[in-house]
């Protein structure tokens, strides 16, 4: 007995260690590459080019910060970035949320909840480049190529159908008899939505947002054909613009992209619970 | 849910203004009106815009009409060598991607899950990569593969490998193509796996380990069968999105080097704005689509996911 249960305990610490191991690779695979993008942006072009490589910035100098933000447009690309994003979303979740409430609490006639319900989130499969035709064609033909408005209707196209199952999910877990109460007081069911439901739900709402903002900050193919000048045009696009047939600028995109990812990392660390439960929940309930 | 519509819902109908009891009455289609009427114009409109423009030879000259082809642009699909190339790197592409992507995520969260339960920001950093914009991805890979300064061959150097051109080698492009993809986006794997872990109830496995089952049989018997809903979704969320590749691509290779990364939506980006013939795109778009939606509606039949 006492040799087996030393047997197991060694093989217990063995398997122990195994995994710290695997996770600490884990970790340095994951965390490699970002460090690598933020040292190369702090670096003078002769050091990023350098055999071997410079692991950590021996001169460090902001001078890609300022090619990038200062001299090139790439402030702009952010501000328009940011813009689309914030737009999307304030629609995306104002809309979704009301829809996806309706559809966890009314009742419709001729099963149409289901078909609705099931008609949204299909809208989500298109793939973008399939509908980025007519888009085109949509936003040509109304005028709108290279404008912000047109990435926000084009965004919304495909946070709209999220958001609204993200919020029809947590509207579910949430009883109705809290609603109900406010009712028996004398609220409208409207005035329920509102200063019940609506409060309750308020980590799913957030949760909804942060994954709207980041899929329309992240979002390329649409506004590569979209959006022509910087006047539109939104980070990812600038930053491909630097990698040409020619040259690649890699300071300068370095900058951009690890500017790119900063107020994302940022955000999630802020928000992780919310991030962590929301995807959870949205993706395990469709 | 019924049971908020007949219960104290229904009877919430008071007498008052004639707007607020307009709204009252209506509420359930008001709520819901706006996200059907914006997602009706924003993909019924293209929908039909594009079966339309299908069947049609578009000219790039504007003020030329369109020439109805019928059925032409498809029956263009099955000798086009490019389109076949195409369809195969996809294929290739999204089933090793996302079959490495579930083994080492679900390994992962598996781990954490057993060993490291408590060190909850670890699963945040973990998750970085899958939070980052695609391009900004794209262009980190770009730099480690460069073959002249880039860490990747420095790495082989070190550990006196041959060098290689990776993203623009015939014979790895694909393959790093893939290496970047699965960098991204097995944090997202890893993290349903975990919340699915999460959930998992404690008294089966009370009675298994009372049996004595080892932990892999424990791991096949219970933790499999129960996470299934889960891996599910999160394999049809990664198929999904690994058909419609895009920015790794045009950044990485361009589709290059000899065709061997071009991928479906980067040839239906090149054929709608390179060569100019928007209805030939339309065609392999609707082929696209057609395929995606046949693959979810298969796949979630199969494993009972529509309600």
């Amino acid at each position: 007995m006492a040799t087996i249960r030393t047997r197991s305990r060694t093989r217990e610490t063995l398997l122990r260690l195994a995994a710290y191991l695997a996770i600490l690779v884990a970790l340095v695979a994951t965390l490699f590459p970002v460090y690598w993008i933020a040292a190369n942006s702090f670096k003078f072009d002769i050091d990023i080019f350098a055999v071997p490589p410079e692991w950590v910035p021996r001169n460090p100098t902001l001078k890609h910060y300022d090619e990038a933000f200062i001299q090139r447009p790439f402030l702009r690309y952010a501000l328009n970035s940011f813009l689309v994003a914030v737009g999307t979303t304030a629609i995306s979740v104002t809309f979704g949320t009301m829809a996806g409430y309706a559809l966890a609490r009314f009742s419709y006639p001729w099963q149409w909840r289901k078909q609705i319900s099931f008609w949204i989130l299909s809208t989500r499969m298109m793939p973008p480049i399939v509908s980025i035709i007519p888009l085109y064609l949509f936003f040509n033909y109304f005028d709108m190529l290279n404008t912000k408005s047109a990435l926000i209707i084009a965004y919304t196209a495909f946070n709209l159908p999220f958001a609204t199952w993200m919020m029809k999910s947590y509207f579910q877990d949430l009883p109705v008899e809290l609603e109900e109460a406010a009712i028996v007081d004398g609220d409208t069911r409207w005035g329920a939505f509102l200063h019940v439901a609506l409060p309750l739900a308020r980590p799913g709402l957030a949760a909804t947002a942060i994954f709207c903002l980041i899929i329309s900050w992240n979002e390329f193919l649409l506004s590569l054909v979209i959006t022509l000048t910087e006047q539109s045009q939104t980070l990812p696009i600038g930053i491909a613009g630097r990698v040409t047939q020619y040259s690649t600028y890699w300071g300068e995109i370095s900058a951009a992209g690890f500017m790119a990812c900063v107020p994302i990392v940022i955000f999630a660390f802020i928000v992780q619970k919310h991030l962590v439960r929301g995807l959870s929940l949205g993706a395990v309930k469709g | 849910m019924l049971r908020a519509d007949k219960g104290t819902f229904a009877k919430s109908l008071r007498p008052g203004g004639g707007l607020e009891r307009w709204r009252e009455r209506h509420l359930r289609y008001l709520m819901l009106a706006p996200t059907v009427l914006i997602l009706l114009a924003l993909t019924i409109f293209p929908s039909v815009y594009m079966f339309y423009a299908a069947v049609h030879r578009i000219s790039p000259n504007p003020d030329l009409p369109w020439e109805f082809v019928g059925i032409g642009n498809f029956a263009r699909l099955l000798s086009d060598p490019q389109f076949h190339v195409a369809l195969r790197n996809t294929l290739v592409f999204t089933i090793v991607a996302v079959a490495l992507e579930f083994l080492l995520g679900l390994g992962l969260a598996l781990l954490l899950d057993r060993f490291i339960r408590r060190l909850s920001f670890l699963k945040t950093v973990l998750m970085i990569p899958m939070m980052l914009p695609p391009i900004a991805v794209a262009i980190t890979w770009k730099l480690i593969y460069e073959p002249q300064f880039g860490v990747l061959n420095e790495i082989m150097f070190q550990l006196g490998l041959p060098l290689q051109a990776w993203a623009g080698d015939v014979n790895l492009a694909m393959f790093s193509i893939i290496v970047a993809d699965v960098w991204q986006w097995t944090p997202f794997i890893f993290l349903l796996m975990l919340a699915g872990l999460a959930s998992l109830p404690v008294e089966p496995y009370e009675a298994a380990a009372l049996d004595g089952a080892s932990s892999w049989r424990q791991f096949w018997d219970l933790t499999l069968p129960f996470l299934k809903p889960v891996i599910a979704i999160a394999l049809l969320l990664r198929v999904m999105d690994a058909l419609r590749l895009f920015d790794l691509v045009f950044i990485l290779t361009g589709g290059g080097p000899a065709d061997r990364t071009k991928v479906l939506s980067l040839y239906i980006y090149q054929v709608a704005y390179r060569f100019a013939d928007p209805g030939y795109a339309a065609a392999i778009s609707l082929f696209v689509l057609f395929v995606t939606i046949l693959l979810s509606t298969w796949f979630m039949k199969r494993m009972r996911l529509a309600e």
